[in-house]
């Protein structure tokens, strides 16, 4: 493998894994605030990607005006159907057993993934990419797909941002400050309901973005739900929950894994993240979240 | 004569980055009916937690009749022989009284791996378990349901759990922790009378100092991250450090 | 009719007499329903597949109620015993009785990896991982297209000729009734109390010197079996062997019979199987589209169960009849 094939690969890794983590931080940011390990968030992705294809079939041409309207939109859109299914299905059980927080989420993976199917259809679909980042560029005597790079730019991008949210605004506080102290902040009159809506919304909206981003990079269907939730539960195996921190690299692991063991193994290349999952149980059997104690 | 059956050597333990007590040493003579008292937060839970393999210490060592039980599985250890009765009860609640005995019974005898014969057949197993719920007064709730219990009756099954288990060293942790004056004295007589029957080694947490140094042969003082002090409970008494640090507050 | 109680082991005659009953009177039903042409046929295979999916939740049952744990992946194991089937008979040329019993034991032996790996968390975590690697078998399955046909699956089993709907029908009930008294004995057992036991405070177990993470396993592996023995029945049944057996929403249909029809009693997932097939045909026979929205109508029915009666329907009629609970 010549350096700049490796490098070539890499890239592409980490750009598999940024669009991981801006998904699987939703996800792990939700749990961290709501103590709920939200199953749907795949389907939620899925339903940006799909709706990021319906969107796209409106607009005509590849302007990247085009695409910025579909990041624009589609997000809040699904930050707004969470919303709903924050307001009327899980406040109430926030203070049920987790296992009944996940046959809950469970049941809303069948409803929406059944929809999905429904409304769209089992054929794969994809969005083409705006003009501007249709092509590649070339480093290092490699052609690197733009559209690669501009993710690459953009997960850390978000990242950035995630963390300037959480440490630098209020609201970033009271959100970290929900995760440790839930009754206290209730007791000081902050609202703490709707600190864990916007919460769960948020973890919406980067789901929502996630599928629009994912739309363009490659062929979704039906199975994209589950296949990145449980990529999700590989990155939270690795960084643990509710760090986010923790899902970035996660991801970047999870990425670049998947990406280099389709060199030997093409297809069952997607078999990486339980391959992680099974290694970390077999060396850390006491669970994964925290130190060896029982 | 007396030997040592259990040795703590050198034990540490935090709780992220919490020290809860640092290099403490104790051993237990073969036999014993002591206790250990401190002020809440001490850390005296987590001691027995640490002797039952719930959590592993930092630093130190747990020998248990001259074998080190350090880092060992509960169940592990539960089978060379230190049984433990919870302060918060912690029973099976949805079993019968006699199946939370009869449970325990058939995996003291390691039964549990048969698959065919109907449990409620094993004879010897039920006589068993009916004579350790004889043995702490229980036999005539024997079929009800556990959880059901009034908390008394719940900590006496939750003792009789430990002594299905044929243990050689016991654990009661608070005993008589959230039962009423008549309650306490019947578990201590209880306590008191399992102890000289079955001559089993004894050690409890309690906060009740009359309890405490009404049935206590030795006493050690769990505080400030450290075992405080040493020996009979006149001598812990007249202790002035234990006094000003804990007695202080209780007497 | 009583279910039979798991938590309370009982030897009571009546329930003997009215079980009997009930097996004698579905014993007597295909023949019956032979009268009634291509209807009755028709029916002689849907009441086949009910006893056959009712033996899959009972299996699930043995680590949902009855372990107190949850499990997204147990179609796996199913679907494993499907393809065992499938595949011996499509490919290997074995005969059909070979190859039924190959099911259960490769379904456990899937189980009992997958299980190893499980059991090492609990709880949530135990379910999120059940789900992942229930999810890993069906991608195999899936990608594996030399081997199992992948997407296509295998079809035209051969059915052996000594067993024609009726037949089959009647195999069926008999395996599924042996497959009930099996577990009735594994669960009056004492490692039926120690896995009830663990179920009920899984700390103190292990502080009673219960090896929690073995009998967890074991359970999820016998538990495994049957899964697999059903998915080999029902391979047979339909002479096709699908990936669908195996994908991660198949799982759900014995988690919600075990809630609606009873998590607590042995027959209950059985009958809440029933159920949910009933209304399935049910729906289906009204407008023929309806079994598109299956999965919806599952996801709405367990939507309901979790918000407004977590105890499940059984919970809610013990809540009412009670008496034991005094």
């Amino acid at each position: 493998m010549t350096a700049d094939f490796f490098i070539f690969m890499l890239i592409n890794g980490l750009c598999q894994g940024m669009l991981l983590f801006i998904i699987a931080s939703g996800l792990t940011l939700v749990f961290g605030v709501l103590r709920v390990i939200n199953f749907a968030h795949g389907s939620l992705y899925m339903i940006g990607a799909f709706l990021a294809y319906s969107l796209s079939t409106f607009l005509s041409g590849g302007s990247l005006l085009n695409f910025f309207l579909l990041m624009l939109v589609i997000p809040p859109g699904i930050a707004l159907l969470g919303f709903f299914l924050e307001v009327t299905l899980f406040r109430r059980v926030y203070r049920e057993e987790h296992l009944l927080q996940l046959l809950l989420t469970y049941a809303l993976v069948l409803i929406l993934d059944e929809l999905v199917r429904l409304i769209w259809g089992g054929d794969p679909r994809s969005v083409a990419r705006p003009d501007l980042l249709a092509g590649s560029v070339d480093i290092m005597s490699m052609a690197l797909p733009s559209y690669n790079l501009f993710i690459l730019f953009i997960g850390p991008a978000l990242a950035l941002g995630m963390w300037l949210m959480l440490y630098k605004t209020r609201a970033g506080n009271l959100m970290r400050a929900a995760v440790t102290y839930p009754d206290t902040l209730g007791a000081l009159g902050v609202n703490v309901s709707w600190v864990m809506t916007s919460t769960f919304m948020l973890g919406c909206w980067l789901a929502g973005l996630g599928g629009v981003l994912m739309a363009e990079l490659a062929n979704i269907d039906l199975g994209i739900g589950m296949e990145k939730i449980i990529e999700c539960f590989a990155v939270v195996v690795i960084g643990g929950l509710g760090s986010v921190g923790g899902a970035l690299l996660g991801s970047l692991i999870i990425g670049v894994g998947i990406t280099f063991f389709q060199l030997p193994f093409g297809r069952w290349a997607l078999l990486f993240p339980y391959l992680v999952m099974a290694v970390v149980l077999i060396l850390r059997p006491w669970g994964l979240f925290g130190k060896p104690e029982r | 004569m007396a030997e040592a059956i259990l040795r703590i050597e050198n034990l540490s333990k935090s709780f992220e980055g919490s020290v809860v007590f640092d290099d403490i040493s104790f051993t237990l003579v073969e036999g014993e009916l002591s206790s250990i008292i401190g002020p809440n937060g001490a850390g005296k839970t987590t001691l027995f937690n640490l002797i039952t393999g719930y959590h592993i210490p930092e630093q130190g060592k747990i020998l248990f009749r001259d074998q080190e039980i350090t880092g060992m599985q509960p169940f592990d250890i539960v089978r060379l022989g230190i049984a433990r009765a919870f302060q918060k009860t912690n029973i099976f609640p949805r079993m019968t009284v006699l199946e939370n005995a009869v449970a325990t019974v058939i995996t003291r005898q390691k039964g549990n791996l048969n698959l065919y014969t109907p449990f409620t057949n094993l004879k010897a197993a039920h006589e068993k378990a009916y004579a350790i719920l004889e043995s702490v007064g229980l036999a005539d709730m024997a079929k009800r349901q556990s959880g059901t219990l009034a908390h008394g009756n719940q900590k006496r099954l939750d003792i009789a759990v430990a002594l299905a288990l044929e243990p050689r060293l016991l654990l009661l942790d608070e005993p008589t922790a959230g039962m009423s004056p008549e309650e306490r004295r019947q578990i201590v007589k209880l306590v008191q009378e399992l102890w000289e029957r079955l001559k089993i080694t004894m050690l409890f947490i309690e906060h009740d100092m009359d309890i405490v140094f009404g049935i206590s042969e030795k006493v050690r003082v769990l505080c400030y991250k450290t075992i405080l002090a040493e020996g009979t409970p006149k001598e812990i008494s007249g202790n002035q450090r234990v006094i000003e640090a804990y007695l202080g507050e209780e007497v | 009719m009583r279910d039979r109680n798991l938590d309370k082991p009982t030897t009571n005659n009546l329930n003997w007499v009215i079980g009997v009953a009930v097996a004698v009177a579905l014993a007597l039903l295909p023949f019956v329903l032979a009268g009634f042409g291509r209807t009755g046929e028709y029916w002689i295979w849907v009441s086949t597949e009910m006893i056959i999916m009712g033996l899959f939740a009972m299996s699930l049952n043995l680590i949902l109620g009855f372990g107190g744990m949850v499990s997204f992946g147990h179609a796996a194991f199913f679907g494993v015993g499907a393809y065992t089937v499938a595949l011996l008979m499509k490919k290997g040329g074995v005969p059909f009785f070979l190859a039924l019993m190959a099911a259960p034991v490769t379904a456990a032996m899937a189980a009992a990896v997958i299980g190893w790996f499980c059991v090492r968390l609990i709880g949530l975590y135990f379910a999120i991982l059940t789900l992942a690697f229930g999810q890993l078998l069906y991608m195999i399955v899936f990608q594996w297209y030399t081997f199992t046909g992948g997407d296509d699956g295998i079809h035209g089993i051969p059915r052996p000729e000594i067993l024609g709907p009726t037949g089959y029908y009647l195999l069926c009930l008999v395996l599924f009734l042996a497959c009930l008294l099996l577990m009735r004995m594994i669960v009056n057992s004492s490692f039926g109390l120690t896995i009830r036991t663990i179920r009920e405070n899984m700390e103190r177990a292990k502080f009673i010197g219960i090896n929690v993470r073995r009998y967890q396993w074991l359970n999820f592996i016998i538990a495994g079996a049957f899964a697999g023995l059903a998915g080999g029945l029902l391979a047979e049944l339909n002479r096709f062997a699908q990936t669908e057996f195996l994908h991660w929403s198949k799982s759900a249909e014995p988690i919600l019979a075990s809630l609606v029809g009873g998590m607590y009693s042995l027959l209950g997932p059985a009958i809440g199987s029933a159920v949910l097939m009933f209304l399935k045909v049910f729906l289906q026979q009204m407008h023929q589209r309806m079994v598109e929205v299956w999965a919806i109508i599952l996801g709405l029915i367990l939507l309901v169960v979790v918000l407004f009666a977590p105890g499940g329907l059984v919970g809610l009629y013990q809540k009412m009849f009670s008496k034991s609970e005094s």
